[in-house]
């Protein structure tokens, strides 16, 4: 393959590879493989330099190893578009998912190869998401039916009972108004679980306002701090105080930053101390992030907390939608939620919100 | 300001009367009741913007009023008020639809600030369903 109208002049060639955001990740140096592709000269002389794309951000170099590996025996690569640029502005493009092709492209030819990728990645993503929404589903049916399910075997139960001393020994009011009791209160639990499903599901539409971030993150913490006094545990505040300004939803916020309180409460137990910092990055987003020094997440329970249903805590203590709504509320402000964590060490949530500009 | 319709809901007599009397000096509509079965009541036949309703009240207690209220007026906007704060109510109030709570004793500044950001939503709720456009009363200062 020749390059028209395009050949590198470079010395440097330069292999970026398109992360998941659409940026540049990093550089590889593929210039053994480009030469013989290229019929370009110069390449081999440059075997050494490893140049990073302008702009893009450097990653740890082993994870492009299997790329580099594809690229040199010329294997087939998945669903990966891989650019380099040569100073001239000619382009090497690997168009994803079925490529079996390796193009040296320039100018329009380099659009068309591009676009197809992009296609072919908006395709896979769909894909993904289609069938990661199906396996959510699975997971939150399997998640109802066993929250549901409890409370009504304890409901079928006491009713059984019931039935046995209204036949049998009918003068036993008390026992049978227990029973009543405890029928209504389950049936309470059964509420609380569709109530929160069903406020999961109402795509309410977000009503942005005017919000002070510290004044709604403060007074939450007020929410917490009595009963964490009586838990030995210290809420410390540390505020921004020249945040830019914030238009979210302030209800929405406000259930998503308590959830976090709640959470990190119940991971500390005793002694311990939950911090509260805000602060802007840059004039783009305002950041509130909950940490405690609780008990930690582990490794591989992480990626699952966001799931609806996922819960560590005993039956009947946490319905395991806390943090999914929280997931969902954020999707819907615009915003994100993260998570870092150690076992032993405690916890982080990060909120990230767009600011208004 | 905008003259708006509020009703407090609280079972302390003394503090219901004064906080009454307080809001309307502040050029508010306001009106008392206290209980949360007589504020049902009042909503079959009145129209309120915002409710003040205190958390622990014998009988029908705050967050049963809520969600009765929520249930009967979803766009009228309801603070709580509480006199001890706990996290499990809070988590309950924010989740049947509560606006914001607010510590006892209140502030009125603080009270007033609060009731005008929960009157301007329901006024943004409000124009959104006439308009019929979902996101057409997006960010608008307050």
């Amino acid at each position: 393959m020749k390059i028209r109208g395009g050949q590198p002049r470079g010395r440097r060639l330069q292999l970026g590879v398109r992360g998941r955001d659409g940026g540049a990740i990093s550089a590889l140096n593929i210039n053994r493989t480009g030469a013989p592709m290229s019929g370009s000269e110069p390449l081999d002389r440059a075997a050494s330099s490893l140049v990073p794309p302008t702009g893009g951000k450097t990653r740890a170099k082993d994870s492009f190893d299997p790329i580099r590996h594809q690229l040199l025996t010329g294997a087939i690569l998945l669903a990966t578009t891989i650019v380099a640029l040569f100073s001239s502005g000619a382009v090497l493009a690997v168009c994803g998912a079925a490529l079996a092709a390796v193009h040296w492209l320039s100018g329009r030819r380099w659009a068309r190869a591009i676009e197809k990728a992009r296609e072919e990645k908006r395709f896979l993503d769909e894909q993904l998401i289609q069938s990661q929404k199906l396996a959510a589903i699975g997971e939150l049916s399997a998640g109802i039916g066993h929250e549901i399910n409890n409370p009504i075997a304890i409901i079928g139960q006491e009713a059984e009972w019931m039935r046995h001393l209204l036949q049998e020994e009918p003068g036993k009011t008390e026992e049978i108004s227990d029973s009543l009791r405890e029928i209504v209160r389950q049936v309470e639990r059964c509420r609380d679980i569709t109530q929160k499903l069903l406020n999961f599901a109402r795509k309410m539409e977000p009503v942005f306002q005017g919000v002070d971030v510290n004044r709604l993150v403060d007074d939450m913490a007020k929410l917490v701090e009595k009963e964490a006094k009586l838990r030995s545990i210290r809420v410390i505040r540390i505020f921004q105080s020249d945040l830019p300004a914030l238009f979210t939803d302030p209800p929405l916020l406000r259930q998503v930053v308590l959830n976090l309180l709640n959470n990190a409460m119940h991971a500390v137990g005793e002694k311990g101390a939950i911090t509260i910092t805000t602060s802007a990055s840059g004039r783009d987003f305002v950041n509130i992030v909950v940490s405690d020094t609780g008990c930690g997440i582990p490794k591989e329970n992480l990626g699952r907390i966001f799931d609806p249903f996922f819960t560590t805590k005993p039956q009947g203590q946490g319905t395991g939608l806390g943090l999914s709504m929280c997931h969902g509320i954020m999707d819907r402000l615009g915003g994100r939620i993260s998570v870092s964590s150690e076992v032993g060490k405690g916890s982080s949530f990060s909120l990230a919100l767009p600011a208004d500009k | 300001m905008e003259k708006f319709r509020v009703l407090v809901v609280d079972d302390e007599i003394d503090f219901l009367e004064t906080i009454v009397k307080r809001l309307q000096k502040r050029g508010l509509d306001a009106t008392g009741v206290d209980s949360g079965v007589k504020a049902l009541k009042l909503l079959e036949g009145e129209h309120f913007d915002v409710v003040i309703l205190d958390v622990k009240m014998p009988g029908m207690d705050g967050l049963d009023t809520l969600k009765e209220m929520k249930r009967k007026r979803p766009f009228m906007e309801v603070i709580m008020l509480t006199g001890h704060a706990s996290v499990e109510s809070g988590m309950q109030g924010i989740q049947f639809g509560a606006f914001d709570y607010v510590m006892k004793p209140a502030n009125l500044d603080e009270l007033m600030e609060k009731m005008t950001q929960a009157y301007e939503r329901k006024t943004l709720h409000e124009e959104r369903k006439s308009s019929g456009r979902s996101g057409a009363a997006g960010s608008v200062r307050g």
